[in-house]
């Protein structure tokens, strides 16, 4: 059965001057999926973001959302959309209730309920003005404002920053917007933040798009990074399994790239005495390098 | 959603430091006029028994003036001196006779001085009763009017410092658009350009408010402040006027009309404001462009005054329609002036919010 497309971008680009900020992109988000957008700074991402909201013009291409054009029925769309910007600044000097009722009113709902839970989940104080917030408390402000409106789409531009324990908490609310049928399109710069929270995961490059894929392949192809260092010896060959790769023997320690078949590896570990052990998530530039050299960057090699 | 809620949310933030401004200006308003009385007493001259002499002006050159004076018992008859200095050195005798009471045509545009003397019996001098003159005092301003920076600033017309009119048109009016014209320019400019410059754009449109409304939302806070303004200036100035018990020369109604006709100035000022902020998204940037352009409106008023060749440099000021002068000298408040001014700010803000929906907005 075909998915219900809630954001569909048909090459998309957008020049600043002579400098490209995206360039051909197409994507899709289906209803119902948290799609990851992932790159570095500067790939593309906010202004990929940022066109389909229409807080940028497009240069060329066409951005869709709920079926409807993203420049044309931009209000509509936001009746029914939750944006947290990657960067934003708070009217100062007012509570951060008070902010957030403003911004409720703007959307035409006056229900705080839900503003008051997220608050009370990401232990905001709502009683705080909104200019003696630190960091954190500012995006969590950014984040409750996104959510307490419950709209269909919520998309996020990299909404990382908080201390890990309410990053959990904050992945734990995505999670269940998601089963209450919500749509999340939300960039990162961070990989394993993807991979813990995303179902689908589009990477942006330079401007153009490299790949999407879903998470679980995009596992398997790229793995993880084991290092073992041992108290006594081992042969490569104990660890050649299917799903694993890279293996080699750097200072006494073991290296090797899981894919899959983590259990296998787990075993053999078993036999050993280990002193230490690490596992690895790519980070972006060597899951881009992984990409380039097995060919399936498509348009993107020229970078 | 109701249209209002972010007009409403400037005026909420905001409201302190409009509150003090609103305050300043009460002071200024009202303080004025009551600088008014000293400043007419300092220019008027103490004539010697002023009080037992009366002078009554017709209003027309060529009527009649009446000259009367008091009653001195052992007099057997009156003199009359003229001359157009105080000090009586090269006098004329306008009358010799019994009469208290005298009526002669003014035939003369000068300023000049009759004493009034009492002639007791053949062998004493005459006893000086008191000075009148046909001017109360000496008023600077005068020959300053005269002058073609003054007069594009009054549009020729003729009036008297002496008076509270002439005192306060040109003493307050002539130079308030300083206080609430680069106020108005400085707000319009930072409502808009500080929502760049602190990223607040983002979370404002992923509400659903198109930019339409953004702009008209925030040119209605403008309006609602400088009505705000204005009716804080008409306030003060009435309560200083009444201070002075000067109402009944300078009436509340005048001070009314004088100050609305100020409101789209005002709202021309602010849609220049939030084009500046819209172009150039920087507060100061914007708040510069805008101060120059008040000044500069107002230096082509003032030389368009110079000389006949230059007049067309008024039509081009905003200055020209707010018309002051015409309510408080002329009692002629200037309708058409009003309607110009409203349109030209209402064309400048639909052209904005045009040039805003086709722009991006910057991280």
């Amino acid at each position: 059965m075909e998915q219900e497309k809630v954001i569909e971008i048909t090459n998309l680009t957008k020049m600043y001057g002579n400098h490209v900020g995206v360039k051909d992109l197409s994507l899709t988000v289906d209803k119902g999926e948290i799609m990851g957008f992932l790159g570095p700074n500067g790939a593309g991402k906010t202004t990929t973001i940022r066109s389909c909201l229409a807080l940028l013009t497009k240069t060329a291409g066409e951005i869709t959302i709920f079926g409807l054009d993203s420049h044309r029925d931009s209000v509509t769309i936001r009746k029914r959309t939750g944006y947290l910007p990657g960067d934003f600044g708070l009217i100062p000097s007012v509570k951060v209730r008070s902010y957030l009722k403003y911004l409720l009113s703007l959307h035409g709902s006056s229900s705080t309920k839900k503003m008051g839970s997220l608050a009370e989940r990401l232990q905001l104080d709502l009683d705080r003005k909104t200019n003696e917030l630190s960091k954190g408390n500012k995006l969590k402000v950014g984040i409750v404002q996104s959510l307490m409106t419950d709209e269909d789409l919520i998309i996020m531009d990299e909404p990382s920053g908080l201390d890990p324990l309410m990053q959990q908490e904050f992945y734990r609310i995505l999670r269940q917007e998601q089963k209450q049928g919500k749509t999340i399109f939300m960039s990162s710069h961070n990989l394993a933040e993807v991979e813990s929270i995303c179902n689908r995961v589009a990477i942006i490059r330079k401007g153009q798009l490299i790949v999407v894929e879903n998470i679980e392949v995009l596992q398997k192809k790229t793995g993880k990074v084991l290092e073992v260092e041992f108290n006594d010896p081992f042969k490569i060959d104990e660890f050649t399994f299917k799903g694993v790769s890279n293996i080699r023997q750097d200072n006494g320690r073991l290296i090797l790239t899981i894919h899959e078949n983590l259990d296998n590896v787990i075993k053999a570990l078993s036999n050993h005495q280990i002193l230490n052990m690490n596992l690895k998530t790519y980070s972006l530039e060597q899951l881009f390098l992984k990409y380039y050299a097995e060919g399936e960057v498509g348009e993107g090699g020229d970078a | 959603m109701m249209f209002g809620r972010v007009a409403f949310m400037e005026l909420r933030t905001g409201w302190k430091g409009l509150l003090i401004f609103g305050l300043l200006v009460v002071v200024i308003s009202a303080g004025i006029p009551l600088i008014f009385p000293t400043y007419r007493n300092s220019l008027i001259e103490e004539l010697e028994g002023a009080s037992k002499v009366h002078l009554e002006l017709p209003n027309e050159q060529g009527d009649m003036i009446i000259l009367s004076w008091e009653t001195v018992e052992p007099a057997t008859s009156y003199m009359v001196l003229e001359d157009n200095r105080p000090s009586m050195v090269t006098p004329n005798i306008r009358y010799l006779g019994n009469e208290t009471s005298i009526a002669f045509e003014k035939d003369f545009e000068e300023k000049r001085y009759y004493a009034v003397m009492a002639v007791l019996d053949q062998t004493s001098d005459p006893v000086l009763i008191g000075i009148a003159a046909t001017e109360k005092g000496v008023d600077p301003f005068q020959e300053l009017l005269k002058n073609p920076a003054y007069a594009g600033l009054t549009g020729g017309r003729n009036f008297s410092m002496l008076e509270v009119k002439g005192f306060v048109a040109l003493e307050y009016y002539s130079w308030s658009w300083m206080l609430t014209g680069l106020f108005i320019a400085y707000l319009s400019v930072s409502l808009i350009a500080s929502d760049f410059e602190n990223k607040r754009m983002d979370v404002m449109f992923s509400a659903p408010i198109s930019r339409r409304r953004y702009i008209l939302e925030k040119f209605t806070a403008m309006n609602l402040i400088a009505l705000f303004i204005v009716l804080v200036q008409i306030a003060g100035l009435i309560w200083g006027l009444a201070s002075i018990n000067a109402l009944n020369e300078f009436s509340a109604n005048a001070v009314l009309l004088s100050l609305i006709g100020s409101l789209p100035f005002l709202m021309v000022i602010a849609a220049v404001g939030i084009t500046t902020a819209v172009l150039f998204q920087k507060v100061r940037t914007g708040m510069g462009i805008t101060f120059a352009f008040v000044f500069a409106e107002f230096f082509l008023y003032t030389f368009g005054g110079f000389s006949k060749s230059l007049e067309w440099m008024k039509t081009i000021s905003i200055f020209k329609y707010w018309d002051y002068f015409s309510v408080i000298i002329d009692d002629l408040f200037k309708v058409g002036d009003f309607l110009i001014l409203t349109v030209m700010a209402i064309v400048l803000v639909i052209t904005v919010i045009r040039v805003f929906q086709k722009k991006d907005i910057p991280t």
